[in-house]
């Protein structure tokens, strides 16, 4: 149940949400991206009012492939450019080939890191100033991390509004700009990474301990 | 090949502002020689895909060292490492007079005299240099 969440997330940063499973995170996600009614309380995009029109503005990443499983990942392209009017077609053959993806695998026979590349390169070949992502990092292999980890720091990224929920804080807190810290339904803390580090000589790690353990 | 690891194979801890640690990296390859003056390096946007952090940490260093006039952009040109010797002079200074606090930190609660640490270093310093010497000659040898 959330009860009082305000938080921003600014094109240009990465901000990451986290909380205890059953916190509220993928919640969040659903009503920005209006899957979920709110009861009370607005999203605002670039100051304007959640409305119809979020998809041109944001793209959604979810934890797990949506697609189905028998169809290849060319024909899962092919169906999003028919479908998204802001799809971009250099970006996503960009990341097909960084990402050392096969056209012709399924998406049915894909390794958890190789589905978690690909539902990335769905959301970032969308043209969109803003991109949701729910877990892209869980449960999934090290160097698969590290490769996604790499897009992140890239132009492909640069600019926009990255908004995501991770358990991995670890090894990808490097990455973060800015953290939303909820609990009992309401932001318990919000904060820049790198100011907590330079005024309080803390990790995101560190404050999780402090927010979650006492 | 061996230039990319200076970038990719960094390590960081998450807890010291990872600007600071950028800028560490840059001054302690520039004192081992990785780095030349005048050298290019990477743009921020590059840096930050390699060394995989955010982006904004990487502009962030390279702010700093722009102005600590350790780095040089000219226009549209990629940055360099400055040509001032004076400058790359003061860097290695930098260095070996933290290395030495480092040290002294370490040791000051122990009970020893200037004379017993100035032995104690003067034998590690040939041991050391012994190593270093071993292990650049070692491929000659074969």
């Amino acid at each position: 149940m959330l009860n009082g969440v305000t938080f921003t997330a600014e094109k240009g940063q990465i901000t990451c949400l986290i909380g205890i499973n059953g916190a509220g995170k993928t919640t969040i996600m659903k009503a920005i991206m209006g899957l979920t009614p709110l009861k009370s309380g607005s999203i605002q995009i670039d100051g304007q009012p959640l409305s119809k029109g979020i998809y041109e503005k944001v793209a959604f990443v979810p934890d797990h492939l949506t697609m189905p499983l028998g169809m290849r990942l060319s024909e899962g392209i092919q169906f999003m450019q028919d479908f998204y009017a802001s799809w971009n077609c250099e970006r996503s053959s960009e990341l097909m080939s960084f990402f050392k993806l096969n056209p012709k695998e399924r998406i049915g026979n894909l390794s958890k890191g190789t589905a978690a590349k690909y539902s990335l390169l769905m959301g970032l070949s969308q043209d969109t100033d803003y991109v949701l992502m729910d877990e892209p990092f869980s449960g999934i292999d090290m160097f698969s991390r590290e490769s996604i980890a790499e897009v992140f720091s890239s132009q492909l990224v640069e600019g926009r509004g990255v908004l995501l929920t991770t358990h991995e804080i670890n090894d990808m807190e490097h990455l973060f700009d800015k953290a939303v810290l909820l609990q009992d339904g309401i932001v318990h803390k919000s904060f820049d990474c790198e100011e907590m580090r330079i005024s309080e000589g803390k990790s995101v790690i560190d404050v999780m301990r402090e927010v979650y353990q006492s | 090949m061996k230039e990319s690891g200076i970038w990719t194979e960094v390590t960081f801890n998450s807890r010291d502002p990872l600007y600071l640690q950028v800028i560490r990296h840059f001054k302690e390859q520039i004192a081992i020689g990785q780095l030349q003056a005048g050298q290019v390096i990477p743009s921020r946007r590059e840096l930050g895909a390699q060394m995989k952090i955010n982006p904004n940490t990487a502009q962030r260093a390279y702010k700093e060292m722009e102005e600590q006039l350790l780095i040089i952009t000219e226009g549209n040109l990629p940055s360099r490492i400055t040509n001032d010797v004076r400058v790359l002079r003061h860097i290695r200074s930098e260095l070996l007079n933290d290395a030495v606090d480092s040290f002294f930190s370490s040791v000051h609660k122990i009970d020893v005299s200037l004379a017993e640490l100035i032995e104690l270093v003067t034998s590690k310093y040939g041991l050391v240099r012994t190593e270093d010497t071993k292990i650049d000659g070692g491929g000659e040898q074969l």
